[in-house]
């Protein structure tokens, strides 16, 4: 008995030793609240990583549901990755209600990828919400700007070291190799965007600055005339009339935008709607970080043409 | 011929550690130019660490970002002496911009209005007791709420309201939390003065209720304001399951007099819930939860609450809201009582005799939204009394109107059929109510800060 009783403690303390070991090939898992966020977190992180995202591109981030199954992925995470600037803060109630000591507010397990961004559309006058929908930290939309990908792998790369700083080395190498194959799609990209460069787009919600910012377009209006708030029929009128005016070709909407709406207002003025991949996954053939923007690139290059 | 071979030969016998050489000096390069970048990224990070005044504050600040990590502690489980380290406690705060509060406010204002029988006002039977065919201010909240510091989380709302017909509004402390997050094995501690989390309904503040008012169950049962308790709970949701389950264990004084009463945490309210969530599909899923509160009444005798609640909701993908929402929810009451015994009929009880009075009541609902700023519904209701013989059943259908997500106008009818006559024997004006026809309005308005809630 007593022999049988040493032998299962040397086993114990064998399987304790060798525990950290283990642990150590243990994959990260890492939560991101966003798909373009896990699109860039796959891409830092590689084989070292698991990756889920709490919602899907054809969902609306402002206003995710709350599902407490969002809760038990946060439970088993090691890390979260949050867009920030307001768009997901919903994931502080999930993060909540999943009792990850890790992920608390101050918790090491926290990736805020806004961090260092150069945002747009910083509110410079006093806000409130007669406003509509106003972000008080500047446009959130930013995560499938190519432009600013070096910034936000790099918050990555910064997060994920936090928890497993002996896989820093592999995340940076990681990083340069997605960031040099991102310089020659980005040689691409401004090519083919080159003969529309300047043109006057309208868009649904204010999704898309980032975007056309980076390749020379210009938002001339927004069918909501307050951002989250259904537009009225007046403004409706108005954006009609400046599209007619302005000759302006397309609409660009998301998926979970009121798209026979903008189809109307499209139709009315002699202009075209287009649902755009206003994230990973948010339409077919968009099903990574490449072939989102891949995708919009087509759509408004051979739209403005 | 075969001299060049050989030179061939020799000049490869000489190279070969020649070109070990320079790798082995490659290697050692790479191995010192590693170590010179890990060196001015950890400076980096200690120097990002320090606040900046020129630089914007962070949208979140997530100070961890800055404290170089502890590799002694890579990717090993959390421990609880890990969780016991410093957290840099006030660097959550030096990213903050000079005047920024430090915690978040909100303000909800609900506003009522009821409109009934004569009969009904008169014998005070309405749904809103004693302000019958009144619109008045049901609940004003004020709540603060934020991180304590990385280990807490705090979380206050005083409510004002009225409770009676006239200029004068009460002023009352609805919940007062303290959080404890950073607890190890998923684990938290919640203590304070809360609305208890038994059932799904019970939690949630009137002004976020789907109904203009909470279903007769619960007001049968825990009383208008439900179950509002001070104590401790902590919630345990274990990583292993396939599901996510949430246990929770409390302790409270048991300070609610329509179903417990005694008041001491020496003879406490204890309460219990597990609640388990399963995703049908990407838009379908179910929430299943089991509630139990047991504590003793005024009298020092027993009162057992067992609960039951289904909630399952259709959002079709990319909708901002529900389309279909299903719910019902269940108290089955075990109390014990005490009965007056009057052996000699002269009106004196001779003996007391303790008896066992087991009660149910339920509701079910159903709520349709087929577009953002319309909803209908309806909800059934139909309850024993938790001590007095008979029963009610009531049905209530309504209609929501939300101009945005901060602002909302409800209209409702609810029509009560009681088993018996509510006679109003303390006004005694004789009004008696069994049949009760009530048209019931509600705005609801939100200022500034509101989280999100869970499904």
């Amino acid at each position: 008995m007593v022999r049988r009783l040493m032998l299962f403690v040397t086993f114990a303390a064998m399987a304790a030793a060798l525990a950290p070991g283990a642990q150590a090939a243990r994959k990260l898992r890492v939560i991101t609240t966003i798909p373009d966020l896990k699109s860039l977190t796959e891409a830092v992180g590689g084989d070292l990583v698991d990756v889920e995202s709490l919602t899907r591109g054809t969902q609306n981030f402002h206003e995710a549901e709350v599902r407490p199954s969002m809760m038990l992925k946060l439970r088993r995470a090691d890390a979260v990755v949050e867009n920030g600037l307001g768009l997901d803060a919903w994931a502080d109630v999930a993060i909540a209600g999943a009792n990850n000591a890790e992920l608390a507010p101050g918790g090491r397990g926290r990736i805020d990828i806004s961090r260092g961004i150069e945002v747009l559309e910083v509110p410079t006058t006093r806000v409130d919400r007669s406003m509509g929908d106003v972000h008080p930290q500047g446009n959130p939309h930013f995560s499938l700007d190519p432009g600013l990908a070096s910034a936000i792998t790099q918050n990555i790369v910064d997060g994920l070291a936090r928890i497993a700083p002996e896989n820093r080395a592999a995340f940076e190498t990681n990083r340069r190799n997605f960031l040099a194959k991102l310089e020659g799609r980005m040689a691409q990209w401004l090519k083919a965007m080159e003969p529309v460069k300047g043109s006057k787009v309208v868009v649904f919600h204010p999704v898309y600055i980032y975007f056309l910012t980076r390749f020379g377009l210009v938002q001339a209006a927004a069918l909501e005339d307050r951002p989250g708030i259904p537009p009225s029929p007046q403004h409706l009128v108005n954006v009609i009339r400046q599209i007619k005016e302005e000759r302006i070709k397309v609409i660009l909407v998301e998926p979970w935008n009121d798209v026979k709406l903008a189809n109307r207002v499209a139709e009315e003025a002699g202009a075209k709607a287009f649902v755009m991949a206003s994230a990973v996954g948010a339409v077919k053939g968009a099903d990574n970080y490449f072939a989102a923007i891949d995708y919009n690139i087509t759509t408004l290059s051979n739209a403005l043409r | 011929m075969r001299a060049f071979a050989l030179t061939v030969v020799a000049l490869l016998l000489v190279a070969t550690p020649a070109l070990a050489q320079d790798a082995s000096a490659l290697r050692r390069e790479i191995e010192q130019l590693r170590q010179q970048l890990q060196g001015l990224t950890e400076r980096l990070q200690r120097l990002e660490a320090q606040p900046s005044p020129a630089a914007p504050p962070p949208a979140q600040p997530t100070p961890a970002a800055q404290a170089p990590s502890n590799p002694s502690t890579q990717m090993t489980p959390v421990s609880p002496t890990e969780l016991a380290r410093p957290r840099q406690p006030f660097s959550l705060y030096q990213q903050r911009g000079a005047g920024q509060l430090l915690f978040d406010i909100g303000i909800a204002g609900d506003f009522v209005g009821n409109l009934t029988q004569k009969n009904v006002e008169k014998a005070g039977g309405g749904t809103f007791a004693g302000r019958e065919n009144r619109f008045f201010p049901r609940e004003i909240e004020l709540a603060l709420f934020g991180q304590i510091d990385p280990y807490a989380r705090g979380e206050l709302r005083i409510e004002s309201g009225e409770e009676a017909p006239g200029d004068e509004m009460t002023v009352h402390l609805a919940e007062a939390t303290l959080t404890l997050m950073t607890l190890p094995y998923g684990t938290q501690v919640k203590l304070g003065q809360m609305r208890n989390r038994f059932g799904w309904s019970n939690a949630v503040h009137e002004h976020d209720l789907p109904w203009v008012d909470r279903p007769d169950v619960y007001r049968v049962f825990l009383g208008e304001e439900g179950l509002v308790e001070k104590g401790a709970e902590a919630t345990w949701v274990p990583d292993f399951l396939p599901f996510y389950l949430h246990v929770l264990g409390g302790l409270f004084n048991g300070d609610n007099e329509t179903a417990f009463g005694r008041g001491r945490i020496n003879h406490p309210l204890a309460t219990g819930r597990v609640m388990a969530f399963f995703d049908l599909t990407d838009t379908m899923a179910l929430q299943v939860g089991a509630s139990l509160a047991n504590g003793e009444t005024a009298e020092r005798l027993r009162s057992t609450l067992l609960g039951y609640d289904l909630k399952f909701k259709y959002r079709p993908d990319g909708w901002l809201h529900p389309l279909l929402t299903l719910a019902s929810e269940g108290i089955y009451s075990i109390r014990r009582v005490e009965r007056g015994l009057d052996f000699d009929g002269d009106g004196i009880f001779d003996a007391f005799q303790k008896q066992t009075k087991n009660r149910f009541g339920w509701y079910a609902t159903a709520e349709l939204q087929p577009w953002r700023r319309w909803s209908f519904g309806a909800r059934y209701d139909a309850t024993q009394y938790p001590v007095a013989p008979g029963w009610q059943w009531a049905v209530e259908p309504y209609v929501s109107f939300y101009p945005s997500e901060f602002l909302r106008f409800r209209l409702a009818y609810k029509h009560t059929d009681k088993s018996h006559r509510d006679v109003s024997d303390l006004l005694g004006n004789g009004g008696s109510s069994r049949l009760v026809d009530e048209l019931l309005f509600q705005a609801t308005f939100i200022l500034g800060a509101h989280p999100a809630h869970p499904f």
